[in-house]
């Protein structure tokens, strides 16, 4: 019998249809991933399966989990297998557990509540299971101090906890750097391996490769193709599916690297940055040339931003310097930030904010115009609100902003982390092709290795260390190109 | 709500304004032949001890209160926002000296302060006024500190920093756009705070003196004859319960819109 079926699941609001007559099965064993983008339904299919979809919203179909039938609108029935029937992982796991409760008593509890394990015999489960996750420390210690990938150890164990041989992961890889996210798929493997079955819904491209079975791909609430996932993402038939694996980043071709001439911008020589007692680098030399593209790539909290905000002056470096060169102006230093909606006026229209730059700076009014026809941006959308615009086109318009500027070297921090991959590689290709036409250096952040060595510049790895330079080049003056 | 709101604060204000017009006597006017009259046609919320129109004196006593409150709490809301700004913007010692001071007048109860003054001008209005304006500044010191700070540090005040805009812009376009909507929350609940300060002093004998009409003085003068009329009591203690619902309403529209 299947672990879970679904029925011609529908949902609708106000007569658009969001999810349109989706079936599936899924063996006990296997793994299905529902692939898709923002937009595409994907997670109001999550919601349904686990019966908490918004009670404005219609919804129809039938489900069977385990042995248990019911119909999609009947949420209550569902919520009812949560942890026996039905595991479910939250996203950003370490955030789901409880800060006021010690590691070791919130496993024992839920092997109490949910798997119901004697009372007696909980506590020894649960250290047990701390044990063989390898953290047989951390049975006394509170949720804070663990780090991101222990608390994803622990919650993981928290939501097997009842047994459920069922795994729901809604989008379990998002916000996630890369060695977060290899543990994060190790772990889903290891419930495949030891016979459960997992439902994966993600906008993840290599969670999908990484845990095989089988696949859909949803764009707008429709099915646009499924079936074996070695099948549709070694040779797609789709269309949509094509477009989806060439915006991966590992498919991009790599950029040459631009040709760069005279003095540097920027000369950053000793320089020391620590936060939270932490030692982000030390002793960072580092020449940054004229129309040079730079990234930055490491895990989080590894102090590139840190790096890059101190290259720009927004921050002062606990010790060193940086040399501007003489003829950067005191605005040719300008920022892109990963969520462009926190960088504009809220309560102000776009077309106001960049008319105040216009004015702040005596701008051809024409120029604006310019940009946004090369960034592909319509003239409708400066009538709107920041948050009208879509995450891509408000990014576009942010790199639009900076442009009229004329900036000598653009700081893009994680330009394109929150959007989907179609957008993110159009809009870090015309970032990349507006910088190289307009003669500015880019210094791009980002936490995807594959996504530094498409830019096709030189690469600095974070943490810093200190052999690094030597070893890649970065020390020294540019005497390349 | 907010439309319940402001129907009540416009149906008291029309009375305020246009009652003693209506009514054509003066608040302190006394007909002693005319005692303790019932509601009725002629006088609509009949008269007290002395004859005087509760109309009258009602429409007085919310002027009185409402224009007391409007001015402390401008006089409060205006330095308060400004010294919670330059605490925010400035740091270091100045921004310690400013969150002692607001932490030092933040452990007096407010209406103590205005006792005190009272204590140096019996009957007199300006302890109402200067004692709320001194306790009031500084919850919009704390509200406006907490709110700058982090906007001051947010990506669009960075940014716009970084494109070159001064101060004046990002005060302008960035942080009171941003702050307006809780200010006027604030200074909504502070009207109502400073009208229940007047009315509990009168009403317990420390605020304005007889004759004048204000509604906690109202509601005192009126305990001997609450069996014989008691629409005496009824009256202002509805108008005050009527004011303050009405400014709560908006307030919490405000909160909601936000």
């Amino acid at each position: 019998m299947a672990a879970l079926a679904i029925h011609d699941l529908s949902v609708r609001w106000q007569g658009e249809s969001l999810v349109d007559a989706l079936s599936l099965t899924l063996e006990p064993g296997r793994a299905l991933t529902i692939l898709g983008e923002s937009g595409s339904g994907k997670s109001l299919i999550a919601q349904a399966i686990m019966g908490i979809l918004p009670a404005q919203l219609q919804a129809g179909g039938d489900i069977r989990v385990g042995g248990h039938s019911s119909r999609i609108q009947d949420g209550a029935a569902r919520r009812a297998l949560w942890g026996s029937k039905l595991a479910l992982l939250p996203q950003e796991p370490w955030s789901a557990l409880d800060p006021t409760m010690r590691v070791g008593w919130q496993l024992a509890e839920t092997y109490h509540q949910v798997g119901q394990v004697p009372r007696g015999q909980a506590g020894g489960r649960a250290r047990e299971t701390l044990q063989a996750l390898g953290l047989p420390h951390s049975h006394d210690a509170w949720p804070h101090t663990l780090s991101g990938g222990m608390g994803q150890r622990v919650v993981f164990a928290l939501s097997t906890a009842g047994g459920a041989p069922l795994m729901l992961a809604d989008e379990p890889t998002k916000g996630l750097d890369l060695p977060l996210r290899d543990d994060m798929v190790m772990r889903l493997q290891a419930v495949l391996h030891k016979g459960g079955s997992v439902l994966t819904i993600t906008h993840d491209v290599s969670v999908a490769q990484a845990l095989g079975g089988d696949v859909i791909v949803l764009l707008d609430g429709k099915v646009v193709e499924r079936g074996r996932a070695e099948k549709v993402l070694q040779e797609p038939s789709a269309d949509y599916t094509r477009q989806l694996l060439a915006a991966m980043p590992e498919h991009w071709p790599a950029r040459k690297p631009p040709a760069c001439a005279g003095a540097p911008l920027l000369r950053l020589r000793g320089v020391a940055k620590q936060y939270g007692g932490n030692q982000l680098f030390a002793g960072a030399d580092l020449d940054i040339g004229a129309a040079e593209r730079l990234s930055l790539w490491g895990p989080s909290g590894s102090g590139k931003s840190t790096f890059g905000d101190i290259a720009l002056g927004i921050r002062r470096p606990d010790a060193g310097s940086v040399r501007r060169r003489e003829d950067i102006g005191p605005f040719g230093l300008q920022k892109l930030y990963q969520n462009p909606l926190m960088s504009f006026a809220p309560r102000r229209t776009l077309r106001q904010s960049m008319q105040d730059l216009i004015r702040r700076h005596a701008l051809p009014a024409a120029e604006l115009q310019e940009f946004m026809q090369r960034l592909r941006l319509g003239q409708g959308l400066l009538e709107r609100l920041p948050h009208e615009v879509s995450g891509g086109e408000l990014q576009r318009l942010a790199l639009a902003r900076v442009l009229l500027l004329k900036p000598a070297l653009i700081f893009a921090d994680e330009p394109t982390s929150r959007l989907d991959l179609i957008s993110q590689r159009n809009t870090l290709e015309l970032l990349i092709d507006t910088a190289e036409s307009s003669g500015a250096a880019l210094l791009l952040v980002t936490h995807d290795p594959h996504i530094a060595r498409a830019l096709g510049g030189r690469q600095l790895r974070f943490p810093w260390r200190e052999t690094q330079a030597a070893e890649e080049g970065v020390r020294g003056p540019i005497d390349r190109g | 709500m907010i439309r319940l709101g402001l129907s009540l604060l416009a149906l008291l204000l029309a009375l305020a304004v246009f009652g003693p017009w209506l009514t054509g006597v003066s608040a302190s006017a006394q007909d002693l032949e005319r005692v303790l009259m019932p509601p009725g046609l002629g006088e609509w919320l009949g008269t007290d001890n002395l004859g005087r129109s509760v109309v009258t004196r009602l429409a007085y006593a919310i002027r009185l209160s409402t224009g007391l409150a409007l001015l402390s709490v401008l006089s409060a809301a205006v330095p308060g926002t400004a010294l919670g700004l330059l605490a925010a913007w400035r740091g270091g010692w100045v921004e310690r000296l400013l969150v002692m001071l607001a932490d030092a007048v933040l452990a007096l109860p407010g209406l103590l302060l205005v006792l005190i003054l009272l204590a140096f001008a019996p009957g007199a209005i300006w302890p109402f006024y200067v004692g709320l304006a001194l306790v009031l500044w500084v919850e919009y010191f704390r509200v406006v500190r907490a709110q700058a700070r982090t906007l001051l540090a947010s990506p669009q005040v960075e940014a716009a920093a970084l494109m070159g805009f001064g101060w004046p812009y990002i005060l302008r376009c960035h942080l009171l756009p941003e702050l307006l909507p809780i200010l006027l929350t604030l200074m909504t609940l502070g009207v109502a705070t400073a009208v229940v300060a007047l009315s509990t002093a009168g009403y317990i004998g420390v605020g304005l003196r007889p004759p004048t009409a204000e509604l906690g003085l109202m509601i005192s003068e009126a305990f001997p004859y609450v069996f014989e009329a008691p629409w005496l009591i009824i009256a202002p203690v509805a108008t005050l319960l009527l004011l303050i619902a009405g400014l709560a309403c908006i307030a919490e529209a405000l909160r909601r819109a936000r």
